[in-house]
């Protein structure tokens, strides 16, 4: 083959492989952009004050089986309430499966929704949440006047409510599991313990 | 006369960006239906029609551009669609309507009317104008169709990669807050 041939075919593929990895870089570049999607304004705040115990309620999950929210118990809680039809929830379910699994010593994730059957099962089937704890029904979001979605809620071992907030993004995610790990509810508390720890 | 090797690769770079344009018109046909609502052009039923129509003409203009008979055919379909699109762009951004969604790429690439538009249009009329013209009745040897399907490759990832690159550009607008 003539050597002319050879350094064509040879230019042709750099120069897809390198529009291979123009376009990878471009689609990371969109990634990113919303992974940094700017935070839910800030909202006044109703139902249970932060650092009070935290209203205990017993719902049953899609098998029947009971769960009970706010009460002394081995681990946390973090109930995340969401809907079929809020996109941003579902947008948020990976990053929360894997917090989970990554905090599961610390915190069980319980999953509470309300509506339509089948689109529950659909978003189950999507997320693989077959096995996690998944409340269909209004008495929790009720009892804990959750008005915004998706919005999470942290609960102690002892029962004591955390932290809550409007989640839109994993950093609000993993805001509310730091705060688990590091027993602090918010910056806020944070820099008020710090001087009596340095002290 | 056009060498036939630029004259098959812009019918093919085009046939497949009308397939894919097709394809995702397809699968969320109430999405299309509301982007061209969007565009305020048309009026009610007028809407729907259109929306059911305008994919399977796209289909069609592909399919005859990958025919060798009705590639001239198919290439003056494809500029005289692609000249509708630009002309109803550029209607909105002459109505000062730039926040809607284009509805040029799938779903996840949505972004609002620009300039720029009108610009990769004119790319794409340009490549079906020269799909359309004769072509030289080379006998193509092996290296002949590297050629053409090396550079199709190319054309559509950077293609692909423009695309995202526009996508991107809005929302890098709203992070640095202009």
């Amino acid at each position: 083959m003539d050597v002319v041939v050879i350094s064509q075919i040879l230019l042709w593929i750099v120069v897809i492989a390198l529009a291979f990895v123009v376009m990878a870089l471009v689609r990371q570049i969109g990634v990113l952009h919303s992974r940094i999607a700017p935070a839910g304004a800030l909202m006044l705040d109703k139902g249970v004050a932060v650092n009070s115990p935290a209203p205990k309620v017993t719902a049953t999950d899609r098998h029947d089986k009971p769960v009970n929210v706010g009460y002394k118990s081995e681990r946390g809680q973090l109930l995340f309430f969401l809907s079929p039809t809020c996109p941003i929830c579902k947008s948020l379910l990976p990053s929360l499966r894997s917090l989970g699994r990554q905090y599961r010593r610390d915190l069980d994730v319980v999953y509470i929704s309300d509506g339509d059957a089948h689109a529950q099962q659909a978003v189950i089937t999507e997320h693989g949440l077959e096995e996690a704890t998944y409340v269909v029904g209004p008495e929790i979001g009720m009892t804990y006047q959750i008005g915004k979605l998706p919005y999470a809620v942290l609960i102690d071992a002892d029962g004591v409510l955390r932290a809550k907030g409007l989640v839109n993004n994993r950093e609000h995610l993993e805001s509310l599991f730091e705060a688990q790990s590091m027993g602090v509810g918010s910056l806020q508390e944070y820099m008020r313990q710090t001087p009596r720890i340095t002290q | 006369m056009i060498h036939p090797i630029v004259s098959m690769a812009s019918a093919l770079v085009l046939a497949v960006i009308l397939f894919a344009g097709a394809s995702h018109k397809l699968r969320a046909p109430h999405r299309f239906a509301r982007q061209i609502d969007d565009y305020a052009l048309l009026a009610g039923s007028a809407v729907a029609l259109a929306a059911r129509t305008v994919p399977v003409v796209e289909v069609l203009i592909g399919l005859a551009l990958l025919v060798p008979g009705l590639r001239a055919w198919g290439a003056v379909g494809a500029a005289l669609l692609l000249a509708l699109y630009t002309g109803a762009i550029a209607i909105n951004l002459f109505r000062g309507r730039r926040d809607i969604d284009c509805g040029c790429s799938g779903p996840g690439l949505e972004r609002p009317l620009s300039p720029a538009l009108l610009v990769r249009n004119g790319l794409l009329i340009g490549m079906a104008v020269i799909a359309a013209l004769p072509a030289a009745g080379a006998v193509l040897h092996g290296f002949g169709l590297f050629l053409i399907g090396a550079s199709v490759a190319a054309i559509l990832i950077l293609y692909t990669a423009t695309e995202g690159l526009l996508t991107n550009q809005p929302r890098l607008k709203s992070l640095s807050g202009r």
